[in-house]
């Protein structure tokens, strides 16, 4: 640049910054916590299909469920914890012997930001809602056998029962995640149509809750605003949330995001590329905390029923073959839990309480060659590998060394890079032969992986699963209260995913959470957004 | 008077002669949304089980359970009442989607604008008259240099050197400090907003994070701009009439700016529109950068997730405009060179 030019750059931003510093940051910037994300709210109803991670992020803060996970400590991360089940509305809660009858006794002193009580017909109308109405909730709470209005009755003013068809284990869960909210009852209806008889065009764009924050502006796509509602008592202290003020502004840069935070103009954000979250851990001015999500997992996954994948040598040649460490540090800059390089002695999974565990997997380019000659595919095939461009940033690497890995035992991978609704509507045809997923569960119990990722023509069954066997498990598994046994149907079914090789998974990526050294109580939770409720400012 | 009504006359036939191809504009895009591999519906439904039923649902709200002719027609009939459809992706109406962005666009793209003009002209002129000279040479410099890196490197450039070095510049989030709080809605021009209300910190505050996204985009289009400036005028400082001017012995200032200048002004003018009309549409990377709330993210985000009802509005605004700016030029035409309004 010449000196003409870089003269009046400087010269207008002098003037232009120099009385920039406002009185009014100074002032509540203790108080107030700036988040930065690269994504958008577009729901004040978390019900609404399509709507986003972080519009359920902010309907935790705005509004309160019956229960809420507490937290445990999982490698020194703290973590949410899915066995530990905590009252946010309810002030307690009984569950029957024979465990069909659960009992809550709602909290007295609940207040919904209008000043209306918090009352057991409010909870009545907002889970009937979740199962009768066309919303979110409706699919969730079916995995915890919550179906019908006629399961939740009303005792008195503040005691309410919720009656289930099988003891199942989780049921309580179901109602701490995004969807149960309770709704203000009274004002939802008053803003009811005929055709609209749960007020869901009016909840979409208006709050009627009892959350700890209270939506002080809203604009979709830029920035929210949140302010602390002062009668809020649920959270585990007893006390109201720590931060007067949260706002949330949408930076779709990410590098823009690591500046911010780095030069403390913001204060928390969770989406940072793994290298400026490394980058930025070892300069050491701020708090990073990376949890591995181990609630999620990474999949290089083929569709089971389109050949070659059909055949299990192929699969096996294509598990023997992936350069898993390259990869995991090409990708992820080795920030994650990897799911490879265990060491299975006899074959058989070591434990069955959980899913997923790490596999015996490494890379033997000769198990490969041979495998695929035990397919009768001695010279190898051709074929596409798909990802999305939303994942490009750590797919794109791991992409360009599965096709040199791959080229040398024959297999010529085309890599494919698919606008994000284009991907998601091919998995969902089912059209895809060989590609990079990811899946979450809010509720990571092994039998829910195996149920809701192992079965049936649904999305979500990235590889066309169709086995008799882990279906039988998964079900029987879902219902067995025995610890013992239902470990033992774990360590079949992981067992028998080993042996299926249904899809290869590779890692559980970390949760890089960026954040001020001040700020505290930070818990990695199921739904990979911040609840700003646990943190406060040292 | 004449002149006037002469330019207004052939404004209108213009403009009328322009609805056509908005018209077509409309079909095209919807037609090729809907061409476009991947269903909204799917990318939507994100919920757990992701059901046939979510599936559905969310295909039903969209209106994508009709057949294409049918939603063709609702669209437009949508489209005569000022409805244009809900983007899934901010939950909003498109109209309000739009007219709260337009404006954060607008004022970018007009301050980048400005900055290269006032820029661009006198370079391009300098250059022009000491053609051959080390001027000359540092002008084609800087267009080289302002072509070749791409915008979102020189806004991230600036972004490190200005914020996060030097401090001078706010941080790079949007059109005005979080902490201040916005003026009263009346143009949703920030600078224009704050002015009126007479807030000059506000405006101070505006302006100031509107000073680098503005300076990046302008960085891009000064070489265009100065080229043809430089080009034109060459072309007018050879011709007879200027060579008639000087041996009339007029003064080089009444010489370069009102003869050779005027002459010159045209094609500068042409390229200003173009390049206005694109830096709206194409300064999506800017926008990214600087996390500015403008309609081309806007779009783009909604591109990327197949939500129609936004990429289509989009493109019927930026048809539009483009539609404006071209009888903008027109007008100017005439009274930059008279001669064009002679019919």
């Amino acid at each position: 640049m010449t000196i003409v030019r870089t003269g009046w750059l400087a010269a207008a931003l002098l003037t232009s910054t120099a009385l920039l510093a406002s009185p009014a940051l100074a002032q509540t910037r203790a108080e107030t916590l700036r988040h930065v994300t690269g994504a958008a709210i577009n729901t004040l109803d978390p019900n609404i299909p399509g709507s986003t991670r972080e519009a359920f992020g902010l309907s935790l803060l705005t509004y309160d469920r019956l229960l809420s996970f507490g937290r445990k400590q999982l490698n020194g991360k703290w973590v949410f914890d899915l066995d530990s089940i905590r009252g946010e509305l309810a002030e307690s809660y009984t569950v029957s012997p024979d465990g069909l009858k659960i009992t809550f006794n709602l909290r007295k002193d609940a207040k919904f930001h209008d000043g209306t009580p918090v009352t057991a017909e409010d909870v009545k109308w907002s889970l009937d809602r979740e199962v009768s109405a066309n919303v979110l909730g409706k699919g969730q709470l079916l995995t915890g056998s919550l179906t019908s209005p006629d399961q939740f009755k009303i005792i008195d003013a503040h005691t309410f029962e919720v009656t289930l068809p099988k003891p199942d284990k989780l049921a309580l869960a179901n109602l701490a995640v995004v969807y149960p909210v309770i709704i203000n009852s009274k004002l939802a209806k008053s803003h009811a149509t005929a055709e609209d008889p749960w007020a869901l065009n009016w909840l979409k764009d208006n709050t009627a809750g009892s959350g700890a924050y209270i939506i002080e502006s809203y604009k979709p796509g830029e920035t929210t605003i949140l302010r602390r509602n002062p009668d809020w008592n649920r959270g585990s202290a007893d006390k109201p949330a720590s931060f007067k003020r949260i706002i949330t502004q949408t930076v779709p840069e990410a590098a823009t995001r690591a500046n911010l935070v780095e030069k403390g103009d913001a204060d928390i954000v969770i989406d940072l590329q793994a290298t400026d979250a490394a980058d930025l851990e070892k300069k050491g001015k701020l708090k990073v905390v990376s949890t591995p999500q181990y609630n999620s997992i990474t999949f290089v996954s083929f569709n089971n029923q389109m050949p070659p994948f059909d055949k299990i040598e192929v699969r096996r040649a294509i598990a023997a073959a992936l350069p898993y460490d390259d990869m995991f540090k090409a990708a992820l800059f080795g920030r994650g839990a990897p799911l490879y390089g265990a060491n299975w002695p006899d074959g058989k999974a070591p434990t069955g309480e959980v899913f997923p565990i790490p596999q015996p997997l490494k890379t033997d380019l000769a198990e490969a060659k041979k495998q695929l000659a035990a397919a009768g595919l001695p010279d190898g095939f051709s074929t596409t590998f798909s990802f999305n461009v939303g994942q490009a940033g750590t797919a794109e690497p791991m992409a360009a060394l599965l096709k040199e890995s791959l080229g040398k035992v024959g297999i010529k991978v085309d890599i494919q890079k698919l606008p994000d609704a284009q991907m998601s509507t091919l998995i969902n045809e089912k059209k895809v032969p060989f590609f990079t997923e990811g899946i979450v569960a809010w509720l990571p119990s092994m039998d829910y992986f195996y149920r809701n990722f192992y079965i049936g023509p649904i999305r979500w069954n990235y590889a066309s699963l169709d086995d008799a066997k882990i279906t039988e498990w998964a079900q029987a598994a879902r219902f067995e209260a025995d610890k013992a046994k239902y470990a033992s149907y774990g360590k079949d079914l992981n067992t028998r995913h080993f042996e299926l090789m249904p899809q290869i998974p590779l890692w559980q990526p970390a949760q890089d959470a960026v954040m001020a050294s001040s700020i505290d109580g930070y818990v990695y939770q199921f739904h990979r957004q911040i609840d700003f409720r646990d943190l406060s400012r040292k | 008077m004449s002149q006037l009504s002469i330019t207004a006359k052939r404004a209108g036939w213009r403009f009328a002669s322009s609805l056509p191809a908005l018209f077509g504009v409309l079909v095209f895009t919807f037609l090729l949304m809907r061409v476009l591999p991947g269903d909204p519906a799917v990318f939507f439904a994100s919920g757990p089980t992701a059901g046939k039923e979510e599936i559905e649902t969310i295909r039903k709200q969209m209106g994508l359970d009709k057949p294409v002719p049918e939603q063709l027609l609702r669209y437009l009939g949508d489209i005569g009442t000022g409805n244009l459809g809900r983007s899934l992706t901010t939950g909003q109406p498109v109209l309000s989607d739009l007219k709260s962005r337009l404006p954060a666009s607008l004022e970018l793209t007009f301050s980048a604008l400005l900055i290269a003009l006032v820029t661009a002209v006198p370079l391009g002129v300098a250059a022009a008259l000491k053609q051959g000279s080390g001027i000359d040479h540092i002008v084609r410099f800087i267009c080289a240099l302002g072509v070749c890196v791409p915008t979102f490197v020189s806004g991230l450039l600036l972004i490190y050197v200005f914020y996060y070095l030097l401090g001078f510049a706010p941080d790079p989030t949007g059109r005005v400090d979080i902490f201040t709080s916005p003026p009263p809605l009346v143009t949703g021009f920030l600078l224009i907003d704050f002015a009126l209300a007479g807030d000059w910190e506000g405006w101070r505050a505006a302006a100031s994070q509107l000073v680098l996204p503005a300076f990046t985009m302008a960085l891009f289009v000064v070489a265009p701009l100065a080229r043809i400036t430089r080009a034109a005028m060459l072309a007018s400082l050879g011709s007879d009439f200027l060579r008639t001017a000087r041996s009339l012995g007029l003064s080089r200032r009444k010489v370069i700016v009102t003869y050779a200048l005027r002459n010159a002004l045209l094609p500068v003018l042409t390229i200003a529109g173009i390049v206005f009309s694109t830096m709206l549409g194409a300064n999506v990377l800017v926008e990214k950068v600087f996390s500015w709330p403008g309609v081309a993210s806007y779009a783009l985000d909604a591109l990327l997730s197949s939500d129609y009802a936004p990429v289509q509005g989009f493109v019927l605004l930026m048809a539009s405009i483009f539609v404006l700016v071209n009888l903008t030029v027109d007008v100017l035409y005439g009274i930059a060179d008279p001669r064009v309004s002679v019919e």
